[in-house]
């Protein structure tokens, strides 16, 4: 059973969506963008639960805290969504509505995050279509001047 | 990727037979071998599509074709003969999905690639037969149907009803369906009607991570989702009477059970875990690939070791969760029909794999060589005699299952000496995809999709309206085509064609 947390106002704000799921035959390729890199990893964290529920029938009723490390940033965008997956499909079964970078070193490519949101429960989440694992194929980040968005193939 | 105009791009390519076009050295670096793809007429204009969409230089987004990507595995280390398309090739990651290629295991440098594989471990493909007809089964068809989607969890996030502990499961990987036969969930006769009789003897649990156990306990005896089904089928069409006499088939409108799954969660981790532990390994030993999701370590190296230990046990997992839907089903009809499963006479006729790794012994260029043969979205398809289908079959072949896609056809063929030659003992393994699932989505309306499936005289049961869009019939190529393809070009041979009248999906 999940305790029942306190969660502050600001927790249980909603972020704006910057994603979208880009035309790919077999799999889906998620484009997520954001004001920073931080941001466009949220996004694409996000992006990742949507795909697998609706993602506005998910409430904000407990957290999750995550880590993950890479030796480049691809690897860290992997092992980062790697983990978001983990805890849906593993013990927890959790589910976020809203993805929290806390800290994100761009140099040692270590990243901790906070995911919101609740247990997935089939009588209350409607089921969207499994994500089997994150790809490395085509993956494309960018992170220069305005430019903060990332690419990523996941695999159905 | 190298990126060059539409034309420039064509002259790399080579049309050999009305089946088969030849993919020439240099259209992507470092290519060891050529390239090959099998197509007709209609599948051909889809795979330049694919290539023609991107070759757009400068942009950014995009993916890989699927022809670019049979040239990237033509490129790996230790490669021998061809890098294969069979005529359901699409883009994929890494390999594209059809794709075979195999690697010599006497070459030290050669390689075995998680890519390869896929993250699916032993999807595959089971039949059931019946001695049930469509007359038996019509009356009851919607009662059958609810009951099969009532015993089958299916869709994302559902758990298995098996009873599993931790210490079962560990069982389980290590003996496959040995594990099933012993707690009671199949008949011993299964698994000698099954690639490697259910059970892959390198797997080793202790090279399983945690994490891949902990994704794999809670979903072992689930369906899944995505492309993943179970169905009640009737036979349409004999095409070798004989061969189809064997497996038990004797007449049109003979009711047939096909299912479509593989390791789960379990097998998703296992492979994530190699790709990213080879991808370090890849930096020691100085291997270079054009592509980053073509993560492979040497066969004899640790990791690639590992792997092949590991990629064993969910090879075992996913023969473990195919043999526990199978008795769900036969559960399922025995409850509906009052009879038991062997009065229905339910046997599996085959089970195949399409997303595996396999030693296999082949002849190239007059030497019989010991061969790591990898096979991502395609169909081993052994030939008459060979020492590795069982007995019953080996008068007509190894039976081969096509599944289709939700409310087309199926087929069973069988394999053939020049598959065995040409394509390493491969065909294909389904329709593949035409139209992306983004797109599907958009174009296709769930209501629609529904009403057509009924018109056809198709039950369906699923657990997600979205994906009904993404795997309508429309979203992918033909199945007819892609097998015509294969029984033209010789590499398999038309038996059976099933059609489906109920659909049990994620």
């Amino acid at each position: 059973m999940e305790e029942a947390v306190e969660l502050t106002p600001e927790e249980l704000e909603l972020p704006p969506c910057k994603y979208e799921y880009l035309d790919h035959p077999a799999d889906v390729q998620i484009h997520a963008w954001g004001d920073s890199l931080r941001e466009a990893f949220e996004q694409a964290a996000v992006a990742l639960y949507g795909y697998m529920t609706e993602i506005d029938k998910v409430d904000i009723t407990g957290r999750q805290e995550i880590e993950a490390d890479g030796h480049d940033i691809e690897s860290l965008l992997y092992n980062f969504l790697d983990e978001c997956l983990y805890v849906f499909s593993a013990e927890e079964f959790f589910v976020a509505r809203k993805v929290v970078v806390t800290e994100f070193d761009k140099e040692a490519f270590s990243i901790k995050a906070t995911l919101y949101g609740e247990e997935f429960s089939l009588e209350k989440h409607p089921q969207g279509t499994e994500v089997k694992a994150i790809t490395y194929a085509s993956m494309q980040v960018y992170d220069s001047g305005q430019q903060h968005e990332l690419f990523v193939i996941i695999d159905i | 990727m190298v990126v060059r105009q539409y034309n420039e791009e064509l002259k790399y390519l080579e049309r050999l037979s009305p089946q088969c076009w030849r993919i020439k050295k240099g259209f992507q670096p470092n290519m060891n071998v050529e390239g090959i793809f099998y197509v007709n007429d209609h599948l051909e204009k889809l795979m330049f599509e694919e290539l023609r969409n991107s070759c757009r230089p400068g942009s950014i987004g995009g993916f890989l074709p699927g022809m670019k990507q049979i040239a990237n595995v033509a490129a790996l280390p230790g490669i021998v003969g061809k890098s294969v398309g069979l005529p359901d090739v699409h883009s994929g990651y890494g390999f594209a999905i059809g794709n075979m290629a195999a690697f010599d295991m006497d070459n030290p440098k050669a390689v075995v690639s998680p890519g390869g594989v896929g993250f699916d471990i032993n999807c595959g493909v089971r039949l059931l037969r019946t001695n049930l007809t469509e007359a038996d089964v019509l009356p009851i068809k919607e009662q059958l149907a609810q009951s099969m989607f009532d015993h089958i969890p299916v869709g994302v996030g559902s758990k298995g009803i098996i009873p599993m502990t931790a210490r079962d499961l560990e069982e389980a990987l290590e003996m496959g369906m040995d594990w099933s036969l012993r707690e009671g969930y199949i008949w011993a006769e299964d698994k000698e009607h099954c690639e490697e009789y259910g059970r892959m003897a390198q797997a080793d649990p202790a090279t399983v991570s945690m994490r891949a156990k902990k994704r794999g306990l809670p979903q072992l005896g689930t369906l899944g989702a995505g492309n993943h089904y179970a169905e009640i089928q009737v036979v349409d069409e004999i095409y070798d009477k004989w061969a189809a006499s064997k497996m038990g088939i004797e007449e049109k409108g003979q009711v047939c059970v096909m299912i479509h799954s593989g390791s789960r969660g379990f097998g998703h981790q296992v492979a994530t875990d190699a790709l990213v532990a080879m991808e370090k390994a890849m930096k020691r030993d100085d291997i270079d690939t054009n592509d980053r999701q073509l993560a492979c370590a040497r066969i004899h190296s640790k990791e690639g070791q590992d792997y092949l230990k590991s990629m064993s046990a969910a090879a075992n997992f996913a023969w473990v969760n195919r043999s526990s839907m199978t008795f769900l089903s036969r559960q399922a009809f025995a409850k509906q029909f009052q009879l038991s499963p062997d009065d229905l006479d339910m046997h599996v006729i085959y089970d195949v794999s399409h997303n595996i790794a396999k030693i296999e012994q082949h002849w190239v260029d007059g030497k019989l060589r010991t061969l790591l043969v990898h096979r991502k979205g395609s169909t081993r398809a052994f030939p008459p005699h060979h020492p590795l289908i069982p007995v019953d079959y080996q008068l007509t072949g190894q039976p081969v299952l096509i599944g289709g896609t939700m409310g087309t056809c199926s087929y069973v063929l069988t394999g053939t000496e020049q598959g065995m030659m040409e394509t390493f003992g491969s065909t294909c393994h389904g329709a593949g995809r035409a139209l992306s699932r983004a797109k599907s989505r958009r174009n296709l309306d769930y209501t629609d999709v529904l009403i057509k499936l009924q018109e056809q005289g198709i039950s369906i049961r699923v657990a997600s309206p979205k994906l009904v869009m993404e795997e309508a019939p429309e979203s992918y190529k033909n199945v007819t085509d892609v097998v015509d393809t294969c029984h033209a070009a010789g590499i398999s041979k038309k038996c059976i064609k099933l059609r489906p009248i109920a659909v049990i999906k994620g």
